[in-house]
């Protein structure tokens, strides 16, 4: 029913109530019960500490949650009803809740958000992820004030991570939107980030909340929305992040909620970033520390089986979609024992921008390419980590900004891909 | 029959100051009869009608007494005379009559803390240590008495101990070093206090402000204030009261938050009322945020009072806007979003008049006074505001705020036919708040002016006992930036709504148990949808009130 609000009623009624706002907080929650508790009331926190005499109101969408996720929200309100003793509040803070679904949609989540914040009118939207459990109130202002105090439009976390976590970040999301459109944002990903108004507002009526893209992964659409379309953008310094990387069964679902969105982005702007070279830097924000830090505990072999058995088993699949040579040096690779493994940058890139072209030209369905690509991303996953098993993060940084620079260089490779079709190729 | 009428009547009568809407006004800014620059008592005695007009019950007037004048007035030297620039006690009696005449009450000033360092009683005492009065006031050898005391006026003292060269001791003194304070472990002191009320009572005033009251007693190891001590001091001189004349009233001025005010109230048996200082900043502070917030919370950890006892409620009064009763973070709000120039700030408040305050704009001027006149307790208007007085800020002290009534755009405002130059105080002259452009002749040709505004809502309020005897309910609706309550007395509801936001507003309120009420607003007397089992919808302009009675027809 495209005529279907996406407000519900009781949520426009709660949005009434709450009225103009400077400050909205965003939560998407499913089950988070455990943690969300925790988040909110570091939210508050934050905000009653760096926004003191903001209107805010956190505005959580629930996908469906059957553990009490919702009320736990709602119990974070500050008001002259559900006031305590113990904190010193200006104002009243509304902390509202919906539930969209009975199943999990983040782009449904965030075109709530990106709705509510424009007809309250927000001048900053702050997104925060419910199992942040290292979240603290300093957050929260780093990640708004850049909106908030210094105009910008969009700013993007950057973690500290575990060396070995965030690989898909690290060795796909991260150099190629770099490549793409020329800024160097660490989480392209983001759980938590922030946008202003000028953003939210551009996308209330964008075609990304009905495609692909925006339902399964609105963070990614919001980042190439920021970078691609010249609004101003930071990043910020925000500190540890928790264990985010995927497990192998949910390998899948990660990457059609990124590389999917990554792909689908390109098809919309495709004029931006093929005339794009180089790299500029962007504003950083914060105390700079590392971003790598201490290991994490992983089995890269069962990395490299997994690629192994995935490249034999998906052969004809992947004939579709990669070049000949390609195929054969990845077929190669599979097959050769663990100590001669090698699956350089080179490949690695080419890999991907064919799957990207695979992905524009739809030579199959375009969830099978992004199904297709998660075992070979599991090799590529393997050579990173034993390449960098023994790495400082010096190092480490350095092998990053290498595979950054072969995406970059292979670029007129992609675009090449890309406009064969249009050639007739 | 006609019994139960008579004691209902008497009861009545007895809670006047419930029921009344109290003027404030210092003789000297009212009007001047005999043209010598300052306002007379028989100038005010003129000025009668156009306060009974305007529908105020009761004036209350600031100290008039004999005075050096360092602190306006209080700081008194002749407890039972009047000041002679304005007038004589004859007049003084003249302008009572007058009132009486009208059916105004007069509540007067009184200063039991201190003197000041003027008054023979002071000169007496300092004297030597072995006079008589020695002891009526609060003598050491040292400054290091009660040093848990916090000093008031921190802008222009250093201590609470002054030191006197004549009798060389240090004396004790809560406010100005020239206001020695009174010592009340000493009965002389109370019964000579007495005196002086009872001077007054038998005179005809119909009750006291008195100043200061928290401060009357000292105790080492102490903060020096609330002591159980000064709360006797009170009892005693309530006690006269009711038994020598009934009726009357005492009005606390004590600056504390609501649970330590709650005790000035007793058992009924201290004062009659007491002002709510909390309140106030966070009214302005309610509209500010457009939140109502602030307000609730500081009603809900408002205790309740005695049957007989009253709140007394006001915007604006003769000091500065103070700030004493909120945390520092409310502080810091209060003065970047009302006194960004810093010459706005005293002490710890806002020395500034309601208009200004309120950028003079005629919807939160209206909203305030809505609100003033509707939450429970009475009301005070300050002199001025009813016309949307401005203040100067460059006068000193708080002097910018006690400048000439405008009565109209001529010669020094109508006030007085002394030389400009000769004026107590200078006039308001600027484009916006000049006497040419708001004065009450100007305002009384208009039907919409804020004077006729505020005439109307004088005499909506007193159209129904409900607003100073009436029980409050708060509905809080979902929307923060709509205050509602529900006023009952007996049979009779009262609904308020008030918008504290600049734009418009929807809110729903839960009325459910008034099912089948219609509501008359009024103002304008119209009727309004009956309410039913869903929550009643309401719209609200910008700033908007609506008091609405509720009827089952």
């Amino acid at each position: 029913m495209p005529d279907e609000s996406i407000l519900s009623d009781d949520l426009l009624r709660q949005l009434i109530s709450v009225g103009e706002v400077d400050i909205l907080v965003g939560l998407h929650t499913h089950n988070h019960a455990a943690t969300v508790g925790q988040v909110i009331q570091v939210v508050r926190e934050g905000l009653l500490k760096y926004f003191p005499r903001e209107r805010v109101a956190i505005l959580n969408a629930d996908g469906g949650s059957h553990d009490g996720s919702r009320d736990i929200v709602c119990a974070a309100s500050i008001d002259d009803v559900r006031h305590s003793a113990d904190i010193r509040a200006l104002r009243t803070l509304h902390t509202i809740t919906t539930q969209y679904a009975d199943t999990v949609s983040p782009g449904t989540a965030m075109h709530i958000l990106v709705e509510a914040a424009d007809l309250l009118r927000a001048k900053a939207c702050v997104v925060v992820a419910p199992e942040s459990s290292e979240i603290v109130p300093e957050w929260i202002d780093r990640l708004l004030r850049p909106i908030y105090r210094d105009q910008m439009d969009f700013v993007a976390p950057i973690y500290r991570r575990h060396r070995f976590e965030g690989i898909l970040v690290t060795n796909l999301m991260y150099p190629m939107l770099r490549a793409l459109y020329g800024k160097p944002v660490r989480e392209p990903h983001p759980g938590e980030f922030a946008f202003s108004d000028r953003l939210g507002g551009r996308l209330v009526d964008h075609p990304m909340w009905t495609n692909d893209a925006g339902r399964m992964g609105p963070e990614v659409c919001f980042t190439v929305e920021a970078l691609s379309d010249g609004f101003r953008l930071a990043q910020t310094y925000l500190g540890p992040k928790g264990h985010i990387e995927q497990q192998p069964t949910d390998l899948v679902t990660a990457m059609r909620q990124s590389v999917g969105p990554l792909f689908g982005s390109m098809e919309d702007w495709n004029g931006t970033w093929a005339s794009i070279h180089g790299t500029q830097p962007v504003d950083t924000i914060g105390p700079a520390f590392d971003v790598t830090a201490a290991e994490a505990d992983v089995d890269p072999e069962r990395l490299r089986q997994m690629f192994s058995s995935g490249v034999a088993d998906l052969a004809p699949v992947l004939k579709s979609i990669l070049s000949p040579n390609i195929l054969e040096q990845l077929q190669r690779a599979a097959t050769i024992d663990e100590k001669q493994f090698s699956f350089p940058d080179e490949l690695w890139v080419k890999t991907v921008y064919e799957f990207a072209a695979a992905y524009h030209k739809s030579v199959i369905s375009r969830d099978h390419i992004i199904q297709a690509l998660a075992p070979l991303y599991r090799g590529r996953a393997y050579q990173f980590l034993t390449e960098n098993s023994q790495a400082s993060s010096a190092v480490f940084e350095e092998h990053i900004e290498a595979l950054c620079g072969t995406f970059e260089r292979c670029k007129p490779y992609l675009i090449e891909l890309w406009t064969a079709q249009e050639r007739g190729l | 029959m006609r019994l139960k009428e008579e004691v209902l009547a008497s009861l009545a009568a007895s809670f006047w100051y419930k029921d009344a809407v109290i003027y404030q006004v210092h003789v000297r800014a009212m009007y001047d009869s005999n043209g010598d620059g300052v306002g007379d008592f028989r100038g005010l005695a003129q000025r009668l009608d156009y306060l009974k007009d305007l529908g105020i019950t009761a004036i209350w007037l600031m100290p008039f007494f004999p005075s050096p004048l360092r602190d306006d007035g209080y700081d008194i030297s002749d407890y039972t005379s009047v000041h002679a620039s304005y007038g004589t006690l004859d007049d003084f009696k003249h302008f009572l009559d007058a009132a009486r005449e009208r059916g105004i009450r007069v509540i007067i000033e009184l200063v039991l803390n201190h003197t000041s360092d003027q008054h023979p009683w002071f000169q007496e005492s300092r004297k030597s240590l072995n006079n008589s009065r020695r002891d009526w006031y609060v003598w050491s050898d040292t400054y290091t008495r009660y040093r848990g005391t916090r000093i008031i006026f921190l802008d222009t003292e250093m201590s609470n101990w002054a030191w006197d060269p004549v009798s060389k001791q240090y004396y004790w003194h809560r406010f100005f070093s020239h206001q020695p304070d009174l010592n009340y472990d000493n009965p002389a002191v109370r019964a000579e206090m007495w005196s002086v009320m009872k001077f007054w009572l038998d005179l005809g005033v119909d009750g006291f402000r008195l100043d200061a009251v928290p401060y009357l007693v000292e105790r080492e190891g102490t903060s020096c204030e609330n002591l159980p001590e000064t709360h006797q001091v009170i009892k005693e001189l309530r006690k006269k009261l009711d038994e020598n004349f009934p009726g009357r009233m005492l009005l606390a001025e004590a600056n504390q938050w609501p649970a330590d005010l709650r005790a000035y109230f007793a058992d009924g048996d201290e004062f009659h009322m007491a002002f709510h200082f909390p309140l106030m900043p966070r009214m302005f502070m309610g509209l500010k945020l457009e939140d109502r917030k602030p307000i609730t919370e500081i009603l809900q950890q408002t205790p309740q009072i005695p049957e007989s006892c009253q709140w007394c409620l006001f915007l604006r009064n003769h000091d500065e806007l103070t700030l004493e009763m909120v945390t520092d973070m409310e502080r810091d709000y209060m003065y970047d979003e009302y006194a960004s120039d810093k010459g706005m700030r005293l002490n710890l408040g806002i020395r500034r008049r309601l208009a200004p305050l309120l950028d003079n704009d005629r919807r939160r001027i209206e909203l305030m006074n809505g609100l003033l006149m509707s939450l429970p307790g009475t009301p005070v208007i300050y002199y001025g505001d009813e016309i949307g007085m401005g203040d100067n800020i460059y006068l000193g002290d708080r002097n910018g705020v006690r400048t000439p009534m405008q009565w109209d755009g001529g010669w020094n405002a109508g006030f007085s036919s002394a030389d400009p130059e000769s004026l107590y105080a200078a006039l308001i002259l600027n484009p916006v708040y000049g006497y040419q452009a708001v004065n009450v002749e100007r305002q009384k040709r208009s039907q919409h002016s804020l004077l006729s505004w505020t005439r109307r809502l004088l005499q909506v309020r007193r159209s129904s006992p409900i607003f100073g005897r009436g029980s409050i309910e708060f509905l809080y609706p979902a929307n923060h930036r709509v205050l509602a309550y529900v006023r009952q007395l007996g049979g009779d509801t009262v609904l308020a709504v008030n918008n504290l936001s600049a734009s418009a507003q929807a809110v729903e309120l839960d009325l459910s148990r008034f099912k089948g009420n219609i509501l008359v607003e009024m103002f304008g007397r119209n009727i309004f949808p009956r309410i039913g089992e869903l929550p009643y919808l309401l719209t609200l302009g910008p700033y908007q009130f609506f008091w609405f009675r509720l009827r089952r027809i």
